[in-house]
């Protein structure tokens, strides 16, 4: 068999492959999207076809009105603002503070802040996180949670942006101090405007994570339903009792959730696996 | 310090860049000590504690006497966490290190590919708990109607019936939510080998067999290292899928370790507030998951060795 004929083979043979993946991939999204159309005694009865016999709107209307899915919607959109506007204030200004900044401690604090990356207990913190919420007050909605996702530091990020501040050259801070900017003014006249392509990764990152989340947010809206966002109003449903009958409205809360992260996706695809590969390398 | 000296301190170094960035930095200073280290202080102290919302006494080390010997569904716990991380990475690391292997091979259309393989990745892992658990419904679910269809099983399989099946389940929905970014830290890996190394290979009439094992795998090693451990904490901290789909059934016997002891901690579904126990249990996990790490890294560490 000549050399080129094996290549042929080979590239067919990875074409079959990578398609039979994608639709093992494709199959559950695609499966979701179809039956939020389905009427809920499709649903009901015949779960098994995938397409739908009469494409209908209904669970969508039904959810939106009925289910509170406008609430939670908004819920999301509001968290997750917040939480990117602010992960980008502190991640930037955290980055330049510990790479151009030379106060007495800087490594030692570094050195604390990134050692927490290894004392992972994963949801276990969530109690006491709420408790200490609750001297402060702010365990009952979802400025807890912002609060929290804003300052509590993430290391990821504090990689990505140190480690790009320290690209850009040191003559640039020393050209504004000369011109009588302070530390802070350097920062927000000359630092920030220049780290508009890290901000549109962080940004992404943190959009990502704060509009999927389910167990902050869960646990800081458990006695207070209205301030639920989307993940969690539709997870609710579901241990709600009336299961059942209401695999309409997930499917159609399932949707609306994914649509607006789908979107983000296909828009800023490349920020988006430059950012979370960063991530990996420097973490 | 007194009222005095910190108004001296500031006369004199408001203006020093230093202090300035030390400032900048306070709030989220702050913010890290308490919400980071705080909770982890709070875990340290409750303990030795019995307590619930209202009122908690110390007990000692009573906590850890209870977990070590009369709770059994702890360990249960713990068992079916190690068997459900260790056995779907069985299959997720070849599987993500296989699709990144084809995707680095440049060929038309990879992009394509690569964009789509990826879409897992971006979804809510609550949400493909939920998706999973109605595809796998026992009931009409479609996996059960597309396995009866092709012959494989003649009967519908109650998938959440069984402990193995839930857990197969369980491990499927992860493996689908979880292999995309691992394809993509891979396929960054493959993408830093310099090409020469393999022209000189291909004139050494080196196959591809060889090639895989000899070349490929030696130069990602330290990546991969770096990958699998972060695969293996990340899957050992499930809780999240869990919670979304089969939420312990049957009968508590899926229970992994994080969503029984945040039972614990919050009383969900019908179970008392044990703050103390709870936080007794954290702790144990914690030192669970940190000698695991340490033991990985201590057993890899030659991988990083080779070149």
């Amino acid at each position: 068999m000549s050399f080129r004929m094996r290549k042929r083979i080979a590239n067919l043979l990875t074409y079959l492959a990578l398609c039979v993946i994608f639709v093992f991939v494709i199959f559950p999204i695609f499966y979701t999207f179809m039956g939020s159309f389905k009427s809920n005694q499709e649903l009901l009865t015949s779960g098994s076809t995938i397409i739908p016999h009469e494409f209908v709107l209904d669970n969508y209307e039904q959810a939106w009105n009925l289910a509170n899915f406008e609430q939670y919607t908004f819920n999301s959109v509001y968290m997750s603002f917040f939480i990117v506007l602010g992960t980008i204030i502190t991640s930037t200004v955290a980055g330049y503070c510990f790479e151009r900044g030379k106060f007495k401690g800087r490594n030692t604090i570094f050195a604390i802040v990134v050692s927490s990356m290894f004392v992972s207990l994963g949801s276990l913190t969530l109690y006491p996180t709420v408790m200490i919420a609750k001297w402060f007050g702010i365990n009952k909605s979802l400025w807890g949670v912002i609060i929290i996702r804003v300052l509590g530091m993430n290391v990821t990020n504090l990689f990505i942006t140190r480690t790009y501040i320290r690209t850009l050259s040191p003559e640039i801070d020393e050209a504004a101090k000369i011109d009588g900017c302070s530390f802070f003014s350097t920062f927000v006249h000359i630092i920030f405007p220049l780290l508009k392509p890290l901000i549109a990764t962080i940004a992404i990152l943190e959009f990502r994570h704060s509009w999927n989340d389910y167990m902050m947010p869960m646990v800081f809206t458990m006695s207070n339903p209205e301030r639920m966002p989307l993940v969690v109003g539709v997870i609710s449903l579901k241990s709600s009792g009336e299961a059942a009958s209401s695999w309409n409205l997930m499917l159609a809360g399932t949707a609306i959730s994914m649509i607006p992260m789908i979107l983000v996706y296909m828009i800023f695809n490349r920020y988006f696996i430059q950012g979370m590969t960063a991530g990996a390398v420097k973490g | 310090m007194t009222a005095r000296a910190i108004r001296s301190s500031r006369r004199i170094s408001i203006k020093n860049d230093n202090t300035q960035a030390f400032l900048m930095l306070l709030p989220m200073l702050c913010g890290f000590a308490l919400f980071t280290y705080g909770p982890i202080l709070y875990i340290l102290r409750f303990c030795l504690y019995k307590a619930n919302d209202f009122k908690s006494s110390y007990i000692g080390f009573d906590n850890f006497a209870r977990l070590f010997t009369r709770d059994g569904a702890f360990w249960d716990a713990m068992l079916n966490t190690v068997i459900l991380s260790f056995g779907k990475l069985l299959i997720e690391i070849p599987l993500a290190m296989f699709l990144a292997i084809l995707l680095n091979r440049g060929q038309k259309g990879t992009g394509f590919f690569r964009t789509m393989l990826f879409l897992p990745a971006i979804t809510s892992t609550a949400i493909v708990g939920l998706v999973f658990s109605l595809m796998f419904a026992s009931f009409d679910g479609i996996v059960n109607n597309i396995l009866q269809s092709l012959g494989i099983i003649s009967r519908p399989i109650s998938w959440m019936g069984n402990k193995w099946t839930a857990l197969e389940m369980l491990g499927i929905a992860s493996i689908w939510n979880n292999f995309p970014i691992n394809m993509i830290y891979f396929l960054m890996a493959l993408q830093s080998i310099p090409k020469e190394i393999y022209e000189c290979a291909e004139l050494d009439g080196v196959t591809p067999w060889k090639r895989f094992w000899k070349i490929t795998l030696p130069m990602i090693a330290p990546i991969a290292q770096v990958v699998v451990l972060m695969a293996i904490v990340g899957s050992l901290k499930v809780s999240d899928l869990v919670l979304a789909s089969t939420n312990g059934a049957p009968g508590g016997k899926t229970e992994v370790i994080m969503t029984y002891v945040f039972k614990y901690f919050f009383g969900y579904s019908g179970r008392a507030v044990e703050i103390g126990y709870a936080s007794a249990m954290s702790v144990v996990t914690g030192i669970f998951l940190a000698v695991i790490s340490l033991v990985y890294m201590k057993v890899t560490n030659k991988m990083n060795q080779v070149y």
